[in-house]
């Protein structure tokens, strides 16, 4: 696409109002580093939402809410009791990408190889759209398809919430790649919930070797009402094939990344056992 | 003194003299081809071919003609249609002449269609797409056995195709080079052996991935004639084949070459003055042509993948007694360097270990891929792969260490290779026997510093994550003997200050700094006295470029020669002011003096009595050389591993680089060509590679996918230079450029053996390929 | 739909400028055109660092934004880093320890070397890896400027407790 105008809001009402107008010739633009992945020429008018006060992270109650337009080093960056978040941060793109892509920009057009949507959708986070008034989406109804349909109208991402992970929560995140700045081959996200040494609910998810980030139930039930051990992890992991189809990626097979994606849920579940029974790194 | 001790008396030369540009690059000033852009510059943007092979039927640029900010289209139909060569070598190359400015055909997806020069780059893209063109295709030749296959299609059918000089060449079979010999018999020695091997290994594709993509800008200048200012390693070849290829003379043209962001052997190519020159003369405008990163991975040179066959036989106490080494080198739509590459694969690799039998064949065929040209390491590093992970596999087989294995057969000082004359660079090489060696001691040193000593057999290893360690040993050369030529003029200016003014090319390697050093060594004086200017057409002598490890070796010594030329006037001058005679005088730090050092005259003072006060001259000092030998550097390097035996992920968590180059000149600038060398093989090994879809067109040609290492990625790499004192060099200095980057294939290859207990004999040891290796082993 | 010419207001090295532009300019092309040429294209994807400046304290791509985003922010470029005859540290490290080898990313590594030391304290080698992941060097694999980068962290870490204890000597 071609930018051909450039307006800034001041309010989100005004940047829906502008969106609204605009239909699908507005381009809502928070950091611009995805503009690089969508070629072509259809003339747009950029609608520059770094300037509507949505760049913060604060705890509310029982969860962080984190601003649209918050930068993804400032995620990797915030500390927070129980804060999982920085891990992925850390892990995607370079430091320059970093300090201009948000949160919602990762979120709201979502990229085969995206790393945040696998994590918020194991974290069960919600997310904030603001349509005049805002309303709250779990990241399960959220994510089922391209969010792009929830925009339509003009509609606006706001915040996204981070539920405040408590003492039996364990949270880990996996991203297998080349080299540090590479895009992920495999993401893998999981979140367990330990009541009297068993697992009493897990959330793992999965992205970048599928179209498009999913849960991976048949995952999720194998390891329900287990004792966390490697052997659990691993007989859950070897079910992800009922879940996803894994593609070939960077020049290997589907096979080869069907292994790394079973290698990589015991990883992240390791973690999370390991988050929950205290070790946080 | 011991000969590694001889350069110890030197005073600028083995000193870490500060990089005498580095600060202008710090500061961020004017530098570079693209910051010398005139405003009224026009923009140049090429239509590259989509098909691999195709024959062009109609080509229609006559609406991209009529568009805004439209100054001049160039296709076949318009240029004059002149057979050249791109590689920027000696004159006449060692290359098939198989190129044109443009062609009715194309070859490769990324070859040239049309180009066309705007007002602005959007204009120029525009332009592009009103370019029609109708392609017949053809059937694409994508791999070797289809190149060789009876009856492949023909990619060079053009009648003008040829080689300049008497060389194999049948482009009816695709076959660009083929160069054989035999030291021995090989046949004898096989069956002299214990053990025989019979292997065979594959090398992949890369891009040198300079940080300053291919960029070229000329303009006319007010006499009339056209000023190239480019990112090149070559200028000189540069002004040659450009004047060829435009059909104008070499007095027409002057190319200067400004600082180099980075060249690494793919800026030893023409691939872009040509047309630059071509639209500055069509116009009469300035014209900038740079490539984008896509450009430079689709459409710039690429080191040559190989297929190698390597068959050797052993005895059990470690003598080798017969090597065949096959090379098959895939040279991609053009030609340019076919040959030399693939005799340096045999050339500068089987002198290192001793044999009395050696066959070497080595062939070069065309296929419709991105061209190979010159990469760092220039064969070298292929086909080091496949003998360094053969020597590996041969000491396990004869129950040796490997290491030990390497000490026992190794090349000595003073000892020669049939191997050295028989494989030349496009003719027969020199008879050379090797004067300056510390191999033995690079492979002591490194031992120690990687803790080879608490290597353990990979049987004995378990658990998830393994360790290991590996080590190879590496040979390269120092410029091309009897055909490279290098030269250099110095002058002294009233301050005592000099002008030194070299053909050399600092392509970002500090050769500009190292060839400063030996001139201050020579005269005297200190380096930051000298003022360097290189590779300027109209203003310095010629030298042949950057390229095959010269510069130090061959320009350094054209330098001392010139400065020993300027120091004689200087002496004389000097006793002259002093009324004695001129074999009474010696210099020493800036001054002439008498035997007893009690009168003495400046070098300053010197300067302005020749140039003002009586028998007023220039003292100059001119040189040029030519090598008879080109030494060997020699390298061990060791690597340490840790394989993810559940996903197949190799890091490398530290890399021992030794090297023995002569004389450091600069020991710091050593260090650094080392450690970048040695990192860039590492991302070889281990990330870099081209993937191709069915139409062979490179799906990765980004910096997000094809995978270069950052600063998060390195590991700890430590470089050692272990020195020795090569006589035929100035002040005992050989190269140091080249030969690192042979190392971490087969370093780490070996490592990954030590921990797992695999062989790989392909790289890039992607996770798919060494997980599937450690199952195969487990069944 | 045409392509508006605009104008964008931004402060460059301390000078409060407005400059003519496009919508779809990027950063990069404007601060070369406007003669900021120490800041190099080097892949126009946002994935080598030549391009880096420093935009409101944090280092980021100028190939990849585009003016317009820059306005009434604050940008420093390599221009404004240091002279001959007053280098920054960094500079002066970088120089020293033979770390400018082709010199063509140098600006950049400067640029986000210099954000990571302005941002952070206390800075461990895992920090400064991840500040400086998006800047590609081919020449020196990273050892040389990776001491010059250290030995300037811990210089100036130093320099406060030295000029302290200089003043306790004083009483």
């Amino acid at each position: 696409m071609k930018l051909c105008e450039f307006v800034r809001p001041e309010s989100l009402a005004q940047a829906r109002a502008s969106l609204r107008k605009l239909g699908p010739k507005g381009l809502p633009l928070a950091g611009g580093t995805a503009l690089h992945f969508m070629p072509g020429k259809a003339p747009v008018t950029a609608v520059d939402l770094t300037g509507l006060k949505l760049s913060y992270i604060r705890q509310k109650g029982a969860f962080f809410e984190i601003g649209a337009a918050t930068p993804l080093s400032d995620i990797q960056r915030y500390r927070g009791a129980r804060w999982a978040m920085h891990e992925i941060c850390r892990r995607i793109s370079t430091h320059q990408i970093r300090n201009v892509s948000t949160i919602g920009g990762n979120v709201c057009r979502v990229f085969p190889w995206a790393d945040l949507p696998v994590v918020l959708l194991a974290m069960n986070a919600k997310m904030v759209i603001y349509s005049g008034k805002m309303k709250e989406m779990g990241a399960d109804e959220y994510f089922s398809s391209q969010p792009a349909r929830l925009f339509r109208g003009g509609d606006l991402l706001a915040a996204v919430k981070i539920p405040v992970l408590k003492a039996h929560h364990g949270f880990g995140s996996v991203k297998a790649a080349r080299n540090a700045a590479a895009f992920s081959m495999v993401t893998i996200a999981a979140l367990l919930e330990l009541k009297d040494g068993r697992i009493a609910a897990a959330r793992v998810a999965a992205g970048s070797a599928i179209p498009f980030p999913k849960r991976l139930p048949s995952v999720e039930a194998a390891l329900a009402g287990k004792e966390p051990s490697a052997e659990v992890f691993r007989a859950a992991a070897a079910l992800a094939g009922n879940d996803a189809k894994w593609c070939k990626q960077e020049g290997m097979s589907a096979d080869y990344i069907a292994n790394l994606a079973e290698v990589s849920i015991v990883d992240a579940l390791e973690r999370a056992a390991q988050f929950a029974s205290g070790r946080t790194k | 003194m011991k000969r590694h001790e001889l350069a110890k008396h030197l005073k600028q030369v083995n000193t870490s003299v500060t990089k005498i540009d580095a600060m202008q690059l710090a500061l961020g000033k004017d530098s570079y081809v693209a910051d010398f852009l005139p405003k009224d510059a026009l923009v140049i943007k090429m239509l590259w071919s989509p098909h691999a092979h195709a024959r062009i039927k109609k080509l229609d640029v006559s609406r991209a003609e009529k568009m805004p900010g439209v100054k001049c289209v160039l296709w076949h139909g318009n240029v004059p249609r002149i057979v050249h060569c791109t590689a920027g070598q000696g004159y006449p190359e060692p290359s098939p002449y198989d190129t044109f400015m443009f062609d009715n055909k194309v070859r490769f997806v990324g070859d040239r269609v049309a180009a066309v020069a705007a007002e602005t780059e959007e204009q120029a893209l525009e332009a592009l797409e009103a370019i029609k063109v109708e392609y017949e295709v053809l059937k694409p030749v994508f791999t070797l056995a289809e190149a060789m296959a009876p009856g492949a299609p023909v990619i060079h059918d053009e009648p003008e195709a040829h080689v300049p000089i008497p060389i194999t060449y049948e482009p009816k079979k695709n076959l660009v080079a083929h160069v054989a010999c035999e030291a021995g018999s090989f046949k004898k020695g096989m069956a002299e052996a214990d053990f025989t091997f019979d292997q065979t290994y594959e090398t992949p594709y890369a891009q040198h991935c300079p940080i300053e993509p291919y960029t070229s800008m000329a303009q006319m200048t007010p006499a009339g004639r056209i000023l190239i200012t480019t990112s090149t390693q070559v200028p000189f070849h540069c002004r040659r084949i450009v004047a060829r290829t435009l059909g104008i003379p070499v007095q027409k043209i002057r190319v200067v070459k400004p600082r180099i962001g980075g060249g690494f052997g793919c800026k030893q190519e023409i691939l872009l003055e040509d047309v630059t020159a071509m639209m500055a003369l069509r116009t009469g405008r300035p014209c900038l042509w740079r490539f984008n990163r896509e450009e430079t991975f689709r459409t710039g040179r690429t080191r040559h993948p190989f297929h190698i066959r390597l068959r050797t036989g052993v005895k059990k106490d470690g003598t080798i007694t017969a090597i065949a080494l096959e090379c098959i080198n895939n040279t991609g739509a053009y030609g340019g360097h076919g040959l030399t590459v693939v005799s340096c694969s045999g050339g500068k690799t089987l002198p290192l270990y001793h044999c009395d039998n050696i066959l070497f064949d080595g062939k070069s065929y065309y296929t419709n891929l991105p061209v190979g040209g010159a990469y760092r390491g220039f064969g070298a590093t292929q086909a080091f792969f496949a003998i360094e992970s053969l020597m590996d596999h041969m000491a396990e087989a004869i129950g040796m260490d490997p290491l030990k294995f390497r000490q026992i057969n190794h090349i000595r000082p003073g000892e020669g290779s049939p191997i050295f004359q028989a494989l030349g660079e496009g003719r027969e090489g020199l008879p050379m026997t090797v004067g300056s060696n510390a191999l033995g001691e690079c492979i002591t040193q490194g031992a120690e510093a990687a803790g080879w000593e608490k290597r353990q057999d990979w049987r004995k290893k378990t658990g998830r994550y393994r360790r290991g360690i590996g080590m190879c040993c590496l040979m390269q050369g120092s410029s091309i003997p009897d055909i490279d030529m290098g030269a250099a003029t110095i002058k002294i200016n009233e301050d005592g200050s000099f002008n030194l003014n070299v053909g050399a090319t600092d392509l970002g390697t500090g050769s500009d700094t190292v060839l400063a050093q030996i001139a201050a060594e020579e005269l005297e004086t200190t380096t930051d006295k000298m003022i360097v200017y290189s590779s300027d057409t109209d203003m310095t002598p010629f030298d042949v470029g950057a390229y095959a490890s010269s510069t130090t070796y061959l320009s350094g010594e054209a330098v001392r020669k010139a400065a020993a030329d300027a120091k004689r006037q200087i002496l004389a001058t000097g006793a002259e002011m002093l009324g004695l005679k001129a074999e009474d005088v010696h210099c020493e730090d800036a001054h002439v003096l008498s035997a007893d050092g009690s009168k003495k005259v400046s070098y300053s003072d010197i300067a302005n009595y020749s140039l003002y006060q009586k028998n007023q001259y220039q003292i100059i000092g001119t040189a040029s050389h030519i090598t008879k030998k080109s030494p060997p550097p020699f390298a061990a390097h060791f690597a340490e591993v840790e394989v993810d035996t559940l996903t197949g992920f190799v890091k490398v968590l530290n890399y021992v680089s030794t090297i023995d180059c002569g004389t450091a000149v600069n020991p710091t600038l050593c260090e650094g060509q080392t450690e970048g060398g040695t990192l860039n093989g590492i991302s070889y090994a281990l990330t870099e590679e081209y993937l191709f879809d069915e139409t062979g067109k490179m799906q990765n040609a980004s910096f997000a996918d094809y995978h270069i290492y950052s600063m998060r990625d390195r590991p700890n790499i430590k470089a050692i230079l272990v020195p020795s004192y090569e006589d035929t060099g100035p002040f005992g200095a050989k190269s140091v450029s080249e030969i690192c980057i042979n190392g971490p294939a087969p370093a780490i290859g070996n490592a990954i053996y030590n921990a797992t207990g695999v062989r790989l004999n392909e790289f890039p040891f992607t996770p798919e390929k060494v997980l599937a290796a450690i199952k195969a082993v487990k069944r | 739909m045409k392509t508006h010419t605009c104008s964008v207001s931004f402060s460059i090295n301390g000078e409060k400028k407005t400059f003519a532009t496009r919508p779809d300019e990027k950063l990069l092309d404007l601060l070369r055109r406007e003669g900021y040429k120490g800041t190099k294209y080097g892949c126009g994807q946002g994935t080598c660092g030549a391009c880096t400046v420093i935009m409101d304290g944090r280092a980021v791509y100028a190939c990849l934004l585009y003016a317009m985003q820059a306005e009434g922010r604050k940008v420093r470029t390599i221009e404004s880093m240091g002279t001959y005859d007053k280098p920054a540290a960094i500079q002066v490290e970088l120089v020293a320890a033979g770390a400018v080898q082709c010199g063509y990313c140098i600006p950049g590594i400067i640029m986000s070397a210099t954000a990571l030391m302005e941002t952070e304290k206390d800075i461990t080698d895992e920090v400064a890896k991840e500040y400086m992941d998006g800047n590609l060097c081919r020449c020196t694999g990273y050892e040389k400027i990776w001491v010059a980068l250290r030995r300037t962290i811990d210089r100036a870490a130093a320099a406060p407790a030295q000029e302290a204890s200089v003043k306790r000597g004083k009483k």
